[in-house]
């Protein structure tokens, strides 16, 4: 039993800091499809950080500023040169995936897997079984906590909704919503780097090509199932994890027989029914048509 | 009201362009404490654009804003609402989404941590209760009456102390109960030493409430403030519109006198035995989100005549225009065009029967404003026949092209984009589009929302012009005097109800009384 | 007239600032921006044989983008070419599955009515969701293009595994030699041909006919169009089953044309690229044309650039992607420093 609940933590965290960063962005008005981009940058900006600096701290600090400034060039695209927040989002995965790539061949000259010494640090022993996971493990509830206390018990969190869902009324009472969104995609761009940083040094201790497949869209499909509420999005993440363990361990157990793409189909279906649900309940929509910032 | 405190609020010379527009040129005005003030003028005046720059959403491009004597930096809301300066938009500014406490909340002064939501409950209890504002503060902004939310929006102003609180255009949503409910408030402010700015452009309630008025045309002060007692409503009027070159009967319009046909249609021979080109029979529709369900409507209009269709916003005006536009779902009854069932037929074939519509909401419904003029004037004919049917743009632009000059629109190309027009030449397309000699009812929905004198005088001339022609006009407006200038008969409709027929001479008193359900007795006239 | 040269010279202008980029990132990773951008377009359009695999790459790419315009142009934001694509794919895989030893006369027409319905019900769910519930088309069309990828993946490593292939990446049985529409290199009158006919029937479609005008402007407002009549589930529906059936033509020219066969992940940009071509293009389906070629060329120059001159392939990933970032940016300045060109000519 241990070991699912493991694996269902491993592959959950890095997805809820993730989806965590998406929840922010989302709230501020900023549909962020660039997550995946600026996961991959976090997970190769640390495996390189810690066989650069032969520090852990260092290489976090460094995958989050490099995470902060991809997301500051969203921010500025979006809001300064008004481009589509969908398409410029894409274009920032296609940037992270295209760059980590160009990174490691360029660093290495070659596409193989890059290996660090060592990873994030671990529990310890102190934890029996769970020793083995990261601490980023076992600080997500304290941030999943935070972040529900900044988003919805908090005057900020407040304000940050007011810049997403109305900013005229926003700046009708001296907030800046372009300000507010800054701040918001900054703050995700470090929960990005710390998802990126489990998900290669979590359990493993390497970055490869592309290493996130697909998990940043998975968490922007998690925001929205979770009706970008921090603690709703964190469990759609879970539920997307478990889907994905229990996906894998049907395939170990049962081999081909079992449609195992089913289970990991899982995660979109349900991403579909819930934004139909939202909109047949006419939830509150932060982004105008085609995703475009709200602006007036 | 000393004379000798500094003015509450005062302008130095306040100018303020958008691009190639000046929105307000030069002006200076001081507002001495503690008293109701108006700011009076027509759409374009300048008025919205010195309330944004008082409550520092604005910047202007020159001049200077003092606020009890001190000048402020402009363009920082955050230091004019530190002075005391408050607004209220016209149109309501709070997150749909919102509780009612959390949209206190969210704008309130100072340093804000974190809060549990009872603490928060608690906390604006006691200052909506103060207000007098009865309502359960854990309601969503999107639930509540415009009323509510106007009230909440003032409520919200007021948490800071605000010494000046500037409310722009804050009758246009309300009925006439709600327009007294919100003056007494008002009042009640000025008592507790609050200085009220009201940005009005209805005469009537100006001279009802405000102390005293300064006049805007055209981006620049031309009067004021004086008090409200040196001005009549004539002088007033003169002022608002400016030349005396405007038509005299524009200027009754505006200070509300009827002004008599010049061929009393009414009266005409005949009329009521001509077959109604719309009769609608028991009409009810199903309950939707967008306004409230008519209940057993029934509506004649016959060829050559105007009906009007008064009553409070959002009393089953938009879902009359569109059961008729089958844009509703009927749940009973029978709606006929010239005699022809068409309850079962889409609008496209009810438009085929000579169906028009002038929309109420010009730039949403009416036109599409980042396309082309030519392709918002072709859409009605493209839409007969069938979609594949091939098209020629430059044969569609030369035909719009010539039909735009015929209705006076000032343009520079049929390629341009409909959002580039001003609100009168935007008008003016639609009308080319839906006043056609094919035309047998023309359901103009608010049709001079927004405009100024000029263009409304043309909508209004060429809405008679077209019954002059035999087409039956259903005029929907929140406009009493506009109703009650054109109208052959008034309709009034209360809560998705006809609660009133009237026919010239109108009295207000009546109308106005079926349109709140004070006399349900009031039929007939 | 004036804006459409303008328009075209912002493009230009947001491409050019995009390469820009790429070389200040290439020449930031240790590679000369330089030559790596002369690699570039010697690889995509000089090299010997290089016009030939550009428009091998621009073609299919042009049917999947004239058909992201019709429904940007509708105004559905049908992120979904990816997906539809591939579901065209599959669909004409099993029906070639299906018809085998059936006359070629027969079976590829067959084969491509099956791809055209496979691309088409895969924007026809969204497109549905859409008009009858509201639901956000940029994230259903987004899920299905995840969808889309795993049922590939099953119908590839299951009912269509290729027995005799290797383990590495599971794909389909090649279809049969007699299906083929053209060889390996992807270059064959036929498909220019099935290229040059969409691109004059999709022009018609959308200059020449009402549908064309009104889907434009209900793109623009849809709630207009209501009030004037129009049935607006006609014209969306209509605009995003003919994207989603044109995607999946191009699936099905992979298919019969340059792969024959399916394999798990192939052509994973093919939706997004087909997005951008759609976007630089500013929705026109001349523009479309052009803008092909030119992304022809860069997919082209992905494969010379690692094996010719030994450079990473990544680089044209970031190409595109810098373009994604700056494509649809409408910034004021930039239309100020536009209007002051054009004032000054």
């Amino acid at each position: 039993m241990n070991d699912i609940v493991i694996a269902i933590l491993r592959s959950g965290t890095p997805l809820v800091y993730v989806t965590l960063a998406g929840v922010i962005a989302q709230r501020a008005g900023v549909w962020n499809l660039g997550l995946e981009g600026l996961m991959i940058i976090g997970a190769c900006a640390t495996i390189l950080g810690i066989m650069l600096t032969q520090s852990f701290v260092a290489a976090i600090l460094i995958a989050s500023l490099l995470c902060i400034a991809a997301s500051v060039l969203l921010w500025f695209v979006i809001e300064k040169l008004k481009a589509n927040p969908i398409i410029a989002g894409l274009g920032l995965t296609g940037l992270g995936i295209g760059g980590t790539a160009l990174a490691v061949e360029s660093i290495f000259g070659s596409q193989a897997t890059v290996t660090a010494p060592f990873g994030v640090p671990r529990l310890g022993p102190a934890f029996g079984d769970y020793g083995v996971l990261s601490i980023f493990v076992a600080a997500m509830p304290f941030v999943v906590f935070a972040m529900w206390l900044l988003l919805r018990r908090s005057r900020f969190g407040l304000q940050l909704a007011a810049s997403g869902e109305h900013p005229f009324a926003a700046r009708g009472v001296g907030i800046e919503p372009a300000r507010m969104r800054l701040v918001a995609l900054a703050i995700g761009g470090v929960l990005c780097a710390i998802g990126g940083a489990e998900l290669a040094g979590g359990s493993l201790q390497f970055f490869a090509q592309g290493m996130t497949a697909g998990r940043g869209f998975m968490a922007f499909a998690a925001v929205i199932f979770g009706a970008s509420h921090p603690i709703g999005a964190t469990l759609a993440a879970f539920f997307f994890a478990i889907a994905g363990a229990l996906g894998i361990r049907a395939q170990l157990m049962f081999g081909d027989k079992v449609p195992h793409d089913l289970l990991q189909a899982l995660p979109y279906l349900a991403t579909i029914f819930g934004v139909w649900l939202s909109g047949k309940l006419g939830a509150a929509n932060t982004a105008g048509a085609f995703g475009e910032l709200k602006d007036q | 009201m000393s004379s000798q405190s500094p003015p509450a609020l005062a302008c130095r010379d306040v100018s303020v362009r958008y691009g190639d527009v000046a929105a307000l040129s030069g002006v200076s005005v001081e507002f001495a404490p503690g008293l109701i003030h108006a700011v009076v003028g027509q759409n374009g005046a300048g008025k919205t654009t010195f309330a944004r720059v008082a409550a520092g959403l604005v910047r202007p491009t020159a001049g200077t804003v003092e606020i009890a004597g001190q000048a402020i930096r402009t363009g920082h809301v955050r230091d004019s609402r530190a002075a005391g300066v408050e607004l209220v938009h016209q149109s309501f500014a709070l997150p749909p989404s919102f509780t009612i406490v959390e949209a206190m909340e969210f704008g309130a002064a100072g340093r804000g941590g974190f809060y549990s939501r009872k603490g928060l409950a608690d906390k604006w209890r006691a200052h909506l209760a103060g207000l007098d504002i009865q309502v359960d503060p854990s309601r969503r902004i999107r639930d509540l009456p415009v009323e509510t939310q106007q009230s909440i929006e003032i409520a919200r102003a007021l948490i800071t102390d605000a010494k000046v609180l500037i409310l722009d255009e804050p009758t246009a949503v309300l009925s006439p109960a709600g327009i007294e409910t919100l003056f007494a408030r008002v009042r009640r402010l000025k008592e507790r030493g609050v200085t009220v700015i009201l940005i009005l452009h209805k005469i009537r309630e100006v001279l009802g409430i405000a102390d005293t008025i300064t006049v805007l045309r055209g981006g620049r002060r031309i009067e004021g403030p004086v008090p409200a007692a040196d001005l009549g409503a004539e002088r007033l009027a003169a002022l608002i519109i400016g030349d005396a070159a405007r038509a005299s009967e524009d200027r009754d319009a505006l200070v509300g006198k009827g002004r008599p046909l010049a061929e009393p249609t009414a009266g005409q021979p005949g009329l009521a035995g001509r077959s109604p080109v719309l009769s609608m029979t028991a009409v009810t529709t199903a309950p939707d989100s967008e306004g409230a369900p008519l209940h057993d409507v029934g509506l004649i209009v016959r060829p050559g005549e105007v009906v009007g269709i008064a009553g409070v916003e959002g009393n089953g005006q938009k879902t009359l225009v569109r059961a008729i536009a089958n844009l509703a779902a009927l749940s009973g009854g029978t709606i006929a065009l010239d005699g022809q069932d068409v309850t079962a037929r889409s609008l496209a074939a009810r438009r085929g029967a000579g169906l028009r519509i002038i929309p109420f909401e010009r730039n949403v419904e009416g036109l599409s404003l980042t396309s082309s003029l030519w392709e918002n004037w072709s859409a009605r004919e493209l839409l007969e026949g069938p979609l594949l049917k091939p098209v020629h743009p430059s044969r569609i632009r030369a035909l719009c092209d010539r039909s735009l000059k015929d209705w006076g629109v000032h343009y520079h190309s049929p390629a341009q984009r409909a959002g580039s027009l001003s609100g009168g030449n935007a008008q003016k397309v639609i009308l080319a589009r839906e006043v056609d000699s094919d035309a047998r009812l023309i359901i103009a929905a608010q049709p001079t929302r927004g405009l100024d004198i000029g263009a409304t005088a043309f909508v209004w001339d060429s809405l008679r012009a077209a019954r002059d022609r035999g087409a039956a006009i259903l005029l929907i407006s929140s406009d009493l005097d506009e109703l009650f200038d054109i109208s052959d008969r008034v309709v009034v409709m209360l809560s998705g109800r006809i609660a009133g027929e009237f026919a010239a001479p109108y009295d207000i008193q009546s109308v106005g009384a079926a349109m709140t359900g004070a006399g349900h007795a009031a039929t007939g006239a | 007239m004036r804006d459409r040269v303008l328009a075209i010279l912002r493009c230009l202008i947001f491409v050019a600032f995009s390469l820009v980029l790429c070389a200040v990132v290439f020449q930031f990773a240790g590679y000369n921006a330089a030559q790596m951008l002369v690699a570039v377009v010697d690889g995509a359009f000089l090299r010997p044989g290089a016009m030939e695999q550009s428009l091998r790459w621009a073609l299919p790419l042009f049917i999947t983008a004239v058909g992201v315009g019709i429904s940007f142009r509708a105004g559905y934001f049908n992120i979904g070419a990816q997906g539809q694509f591939y579901v065209g794919a599959i669909a004409a895989a099993f029906a070639a599955e299906l018809l085998r030893g059936t006359p070629a006369l027969i079976a590829v027409p067959l084969i491509f009515l099956a791809g055209i319905a496979g691309g088409a019900l895969w924007a026809l769910w969204p497109g549905l969701l859409k008009l009858r519930s509201g639901t956000d088309e940029v994230i259903t069309t987004l899920m299905g293009n995840f969808l889309a990828g795993l049922l590939l993946v099953y119908v590839s490593a299951g009912p269509l595994k290729d027995p005799a292939g290797s383990g590495q990446q599971a794909s389909s049985r090649p279809v049969d030699a007699a299906y083929r529409i053209s060889d390996s290199l992807g270059l064959s009158p036929t498909i220019i041909g099935i290229a040059v006919v969409v691109g004059i029937a999709m022009w018609l479609l959308v200059n020449r006919t009402s549908f064309g005008v009104l889907a434009s402007l209900a793109g623009r407002n849809g709630t207009m169009v209501r009030w004037q009549g129009a049935k607006l589930w006609q014209l969306g529906l209509s605009s995003f089953v003919i994207s989603g059936a044109l995607a999946g033509l191009a699936g099905t020219i992979e298919l019969l044309g340059p792969n024959g066969r399916i394999t798990s992940g192939f052509l994973p940009a093919h939706g997004f690229t087909a997005i951008l071509i759609a976007l630089v293009a500013n929705l026109s389906v001349v523009g479309t044309a052009a803008v092909s070629i030119f992304f022809g060329g860069l997919a082209s120059a992905a494969l010379y650039l690692p094996i010719m001159a030994g450079l990473p392939a990544a680089a044209i990933d970031i190409i595109n992607a810098a373009i994604a970032l700056f494509i649809t940016a409408r910034s004021n300045l930039l239309d100020k420093l536009l209007r002051l060109g054009g004032r000054a000519q």
